[in-house]
């Protein structure tokens, strides 16, 4: 089943330009989105303003081959493994439910673009890469939500509790779980049942919910994420280091204290 | 005062909002940061600051007495048993201080009583308290004072 | 709501408070009671919880018995000397020699003690006090805690004590909710040490927006070591015992390193030493009281108000000079930056660099507590081997209530014991509460499901006063039928303020005043019960007010009772101002019925077990 591709043999009843045309949608909702987000809230305005600021209290300039160092190990590291979360489940989640959700929608548009005309023959490394990135991004996003939300894990809210923070995970969330479904119940070719357009219904609202909602969900977080981790390094590496005192020039040997413990005491 | 949080560096780690003895540091609801719901009773005592690993938490000195563009940002490195701090005033004089916040290995020397040696048999009923007369590095015993010296009533 | 759960936990030692008395207590407790269960219940997180959240930058209470620095009684005739007379010796006493043991202790944790370079001795700020790196004070004495205690529950504030319904006047264990799951909880003990810590925000603080936070005594003492025994029915004495500190101004940072380590002092705003000025008026007011050295410190505040009210402000410490020492710099801002960093942040905000400005004095609202340079609190007995008859009734540190022990702030009449006083204090409570339970004093305690589900209702009533009133109105905080804990509290601190001698009438008040006070502090608490709490969070809130509220009611009947003015500069009495060794050389001791709420008050004689004179050092 996995190695299926369910846009495929959903293209025996929905045209292909279709399904095209609705991922070409989706991604102008992205992008209507978090342009509305940065009109309406002037944050890249802010951001470059203090990045502005910050510079006024560097104590060395960078040279090209110092910044790309430092953009690099950015990328290579926050931004690809998400560090900024430290070691532990947070980060093990999160990165989970991101490669996850880059394999999925990766697979989406080549499977979506490339390998719908009748009678083509999809290698099977995509649909694999589509089950997987669903079923990892369900995993990790369940794990998240059910057990390593903030709110639910320091604050001792109620896990049933949905805030307009959770608009985001658990659409996506659903998104992936839907599509799994969907494409398990179409693989089963059952006669004479609707259940897979049900889920085929469920897995396109889903969506929608997901990237109609970028305006007032933390979808565009994911972009100012990177950016902010950029600047943060730059200023580290300057000196500027947003007022902070440097790193304490002492050998590690005491050990951790109270910081060896989760934040969850109650 | 207080303590404000930069939406760029919080990540939604949840050890303010732990170890806030307040209780003012909670998630928002919005986009699931931290945030200081009650500016009012914070006591700019820097514990949530000390404990974000993100270094995602300032303080702005209380609106009511302290005018703005001043920063005393921190460091706790607890492996390296020190903090470091740089305040910042107004008119842009910086100071720096290091200090040391622990001599030995954090827990290490600290005692699990139950694992220690027992009181003596009817000790308990002495005025000596654990690592007594020892702890107190004197000579001779707990230092009393006798009953036939009390004195009643205005004294002086 | 929805319905709350409840949890029952049986335990032996009962901590109430997670502070430096309370981890002191749950520390000593485990050294005598090996097979006892101790769990120590704590409103915040008591790894930085209390007074001591962002740490102390000195020890202030250490005798340095080992290399002849001072002994027990100088430390009683000091802390007598302080408080105008008006201390039980017996427990001073009793605190000062066991004190360098606690200190030794935590060097031994790992405290950084800053050493005299030249004599190796811990380096003194003062006569008492020696200069640590303190930052991370609490959470080493916390870690000690958590090693000895069974459990330590975080996020619970204990409402109410819970009595035994077998035995009368015996105490049962205490209840309480967690703040983050809303849940009750009783604990069910054999004895209970209250370590609770003092009292702030009972009189309006100078600052009334945000700067409410910055309080001299950290905003969360919200006086529960006072309520919860006064509550029950316990002694209490010393209320009208409060404190006014004369700190920096605005950001309330500590002076006695500057006073004392940096060798600065204080000028009005002309420049001239104004404290000789005020010799002969303080003299008419309090005797020979004003020739004692040191001079007691409610009486130079009370050269600082006088100068103030007669127009030489604003008063202002000379720094300009000791801070060129580049070591005594250092030590000028690191005082502040491991323990009130607020003031840094406010010399930092106002461009003030001491080595350049004098920075200005204030003195602040008043406070009540026990640890510190006053000594309000519980009534308890002292130790056998110390206490005149009348101050002993067989345990340590234990109040008028059978099993009900105290330590730090909450127990009344030992001064200036500050961390390591405090400390020390519930290890003492904490051996007599084991012995207690060793002599069989705490066997067949009953305490009903009927007497915790009565409290469970009251504790939450908060909740259902606000969800129920809620529906009368559109919307916003104002009501006809609830009030908030800050419009609670806020009536409150002006009710203190204006009646009971806070800063708007500079600490002066009278009997009428008085009156008056009380009357509106009855207003209040029938008031309180309709105080309406939108979620667990302001549940706290308003337990924080309704306990800050009953400690109000005692200390106004207390600041009452005693017709003089014993301590000008604490607060007067305008109806009585003079100090009146006659007829009040006497301690105050008050009781509330818990069925009628009526105070009853009376004297108690002050023994003095330590001589005036100081013994002559020993010829080496
Ligand atoms: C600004 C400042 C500076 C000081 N400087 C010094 C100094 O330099 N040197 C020195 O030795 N001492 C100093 N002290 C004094 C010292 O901090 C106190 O004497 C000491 O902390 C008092 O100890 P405690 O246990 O009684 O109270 P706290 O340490 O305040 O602890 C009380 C605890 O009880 C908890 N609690 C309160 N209510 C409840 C409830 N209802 N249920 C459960 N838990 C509750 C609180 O959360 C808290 O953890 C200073 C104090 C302050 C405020
Ligand atoms: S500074 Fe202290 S009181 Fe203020 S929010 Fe942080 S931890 Fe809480
Ligand atoms: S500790 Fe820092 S990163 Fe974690 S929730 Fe608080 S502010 Fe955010």
């Amino acid at each position: 089943m996995i190695s299926t591709n369910p846009f495929l043999i959903l293209a025996e009843i929905v045209p292909p330009f279709l399904m095209q045309s609705f991922v070409i949608l989706m991604g102008l909702l992205i992008l209507v989105g978090t342009i509305m987000d940065i009109i309406h809230k002037k944050n890249v305005k802010y951001f470059f303003n203090n990045a502005k600021k910050a510079k006024l209290s560097a104590t060395k300039t960078l040279s090209t081959g110092e910044r790309i160092s430092v953009i690099s190990k950015t990328i290579a590291s926050d931004i690809a493994t998400t560090s900024e979360l430290g070691a532990g489940k947070r980060r093990v989640a999160h990165v989970m439910g991101m490669y996850g959700t880059i394999l999925f929608w990766v697979g989406s548009v080549v499977m979506i673009f490339f390998y719908t005309s009748p009678g083509s023959t999809t290698p099977a490394v995509w649909p694999i890469i589509w089950h997987v990135g669903a079923a990892l991004t369900v995993l990790g996003g369940s794990w998240f939500w059910f057990f390593l939300r903030v709110d639910v894990y320091s604050e001792a809210q109620p896990w049933f509790r949905v805030i307009k923070a959770d608009l985001f995970v658990l659409a996506l969330i659903a998104s992936s779980l839907f599509g799994l479904i969907w494409s398990y119940l179409q693989s089963l070719n059952l006669v004479g049942r609707y259940d897979d357009m049900v889920f085929l219904t469920l897995f396109i609202a889903a969506n929608l919910v997901l990237f109609g909602g970028v305006y007032w969900s933390k979808f565009a977080h994911m972009f100012y994420k990177p950016g902010a981790a950029l600047q943060k390094n730059l200023a580290e590496a300057d000196g500027s280091r947003d007022n902070l005192p440097p790193e304490a020039d002492a050998p590690e040997q005491f050990g951790l204290g109270i910081k060896r413990e989760e934040p969850k005491h109650y | 005062m207080s303590t404000f949080v930069y939406m760029t560096r919080c990540d939604g780690c949840g050890h303010c909002v732990d170890i806030c003895p307040s209780d003012i540091m909670h998630i928002d609801e919005t986009i699931r940061r931290a945030k200081n719901i009650e500016p009012n009773f914070c006591w700019e005592c820097y514990s949530c600051v000390k404990a974000c690993p993100n270094h995602a938490i300032d303080v702005r000195g209380y609106a009511d007495f302290a005018p703005m563009g001043h920063s005393v940002r921190v460091r706790r490195e607890e492996e390296k048993g020190t903090i470091s701090w740089k305040i910042k005033f107004r008119n842009g004089t910086t100071k720096d201080f290091v200090s040391p916040i622990t001599t030995k290995p954090w827990g290490k020397f600290i005692p699990k009583l139950a694992e220690g040696d027992k009181p003596n048999q009817g000790e308990i009923n002495s005025q000596r308290l654990y690592t007594e007369p020892e702890g107190l590095n004197i000579d001779g015993e707990l230092p009393s004072v006798p009953k036939e010296t009390f004195k009643k009533g205005v004294y002086y | 709501m929805a319905k709350h759960k409840t949890h029952f936990e049986d335990c032996d030692v009962l901590v109430v408070g997670g502070g430096m008395a309370g981890t002191g207590a749950a520390f000593e407790a485990r050294h005598w009671g090996r097979d006892l269960k101790i769990v120590c219940v704590e409103k915040a997180n008591i790894d930085r919880s209390g007074a001591v959240a962002q740490g102390l930058y000195a020890i202030n209470c250490y005798m340095g018995m080992q290399w002849g620095e001072n002994q027990p009684e100088d430390h009683v005739r000091y802390a007598r000397n302080d408080l105008m007379g008006m201390v039980r010796e017996d427990l001073g006493y009793d605190m000062a020699r066991h004190v360098d043991s606690t200190v030794h202790m935590f060097d031994e944790w790992g405290l950084p003690m800053m050493k005299n370079e030249k004599t190796g001795r811990y380096l003194r700020e003062g006569k008492w006090q020696i200069m640590i790196h303190g930052e991370s004070y609490k959470p080493i004495v916390a870690e000690a805690a958590k090693k000895s205690a069974d459990k330590i529950y975080n996020r619970i504030m204990i409402t109410h004590l819970l009595m035994d319904e077998e035995k009368e006047n015996r105490v049962g264990g205490a209840v309480g909710f967690n703040m983050r799951t809303g849940d009750f909880h009783v604990f069910r003990a054999k004895t209970v040490i209250v370590a609770a810590g003092g009292a702030s925000h009972i009189f309006k603080p100078r600052a009334v927006g945000e700067g409410m936070g910055r309080t001299w005594y950290a905003p969360w003492s919200n006086g529960s070591a006072y309520a919860l025994p006064i509550a029950a029915g316990a002694k209490m004495t010393q209320m009208e015992n409060r404190i006014v500190l004369c700190r920096f101004k605005d950001g309330y940072g500590p002076v006695g390193a500057y006073f004392l380590h940096l060798k600065t002092y204080t000028q009005n705003a002309n420049g001239e030493n104004y404290e000789k000025k005020w010799y002969e008026q303080t003299k008419e007011l309090v005797g020979e009281y004003i020739d004692h050295h040191p001079t007691p410190t409610c009486l130079r505040n009370h050269a600082f108000i006088q100068e103030t009210m007669a127009g030489g402000g604003p008063i202002h410490m000379v720094t300009t000079e000791a801070f060129q020492d580049p070591h005594l710099e250092t030590v000028g801002w690191e005082n502040f930056l491991g323990m009130t960093v607020g003031q840094a942040v406010v010399w930092a905000s106002q461009n003030i660099d001491p080595k350049y400005t004098n920075p200005e004095l204030t003195t602040s609202e008043p406070y009540v507590m026990g640890s510190h340079a006053t000594c309000s609190g519980a009534w308890v007995s002292g130790p056998e081997d110390l206490s005149p008859p009348e101050y002993f009734w067989g345990y340590n540190r234990m109040l008028t209530i059978e099993g009900l022990f105290g330590a730090g702030d909450t127990v009344g009449g030992s001064a200036h014991k500050f961390s390591s006083g405090s400390f020390t204090e519930g290890r003492l409570a904490a051996k007599a509460a084991v012995k207690y339970i060793e002599d069989q004093k705490a066997n067949d305690i009953k305490v009903s499901d009927k007497q915790c589900e009565d409290f469970k209702t009251a504790v939450y009533k908060p909740l259902e006063n606000y969800t129920v009133g809620r529906n009368e109105i559109t919307g916003g905080t104002v009501s006809p039928s609830y009030i908030s804990p800050i419009q609670g509290l806020q009536r409150l601190q002006r009710i203190m303020d204006e009646y009971v001698g806070g800063i708007a009438t500079n600490y002066m008040t009278n009997a009428n005043m008085l009156k008056k006070g009380l009357e509106l502090l009855k207003w209040l608490e029938e008031d309180l019960e309709n105080v309406g709490a939108e979620d667990y969070h302001q549940l706290m809130r308003a337990w924080e007010l309704k306990h800050r509220a009953l400690t109000s009611q005692c200390v106004t009947e207390h600041t009452m009772f005693r017709e003089e003015t014993r301590w000008p500069g604490y607060y007067y009495r305008g109806d009585h101002m003079k100090l009146d060794d006659d007829n009040w050389h006497c301690l105050t001791v008050s009781r509330r019925d818990p069925k009628t709420g009526k105070f009853t008050l009376e004297k108690v004689p002050v023994y003095h077990i330590v001589d005036e004179n100081e013994k002559k050092k020993e010829a080496s």
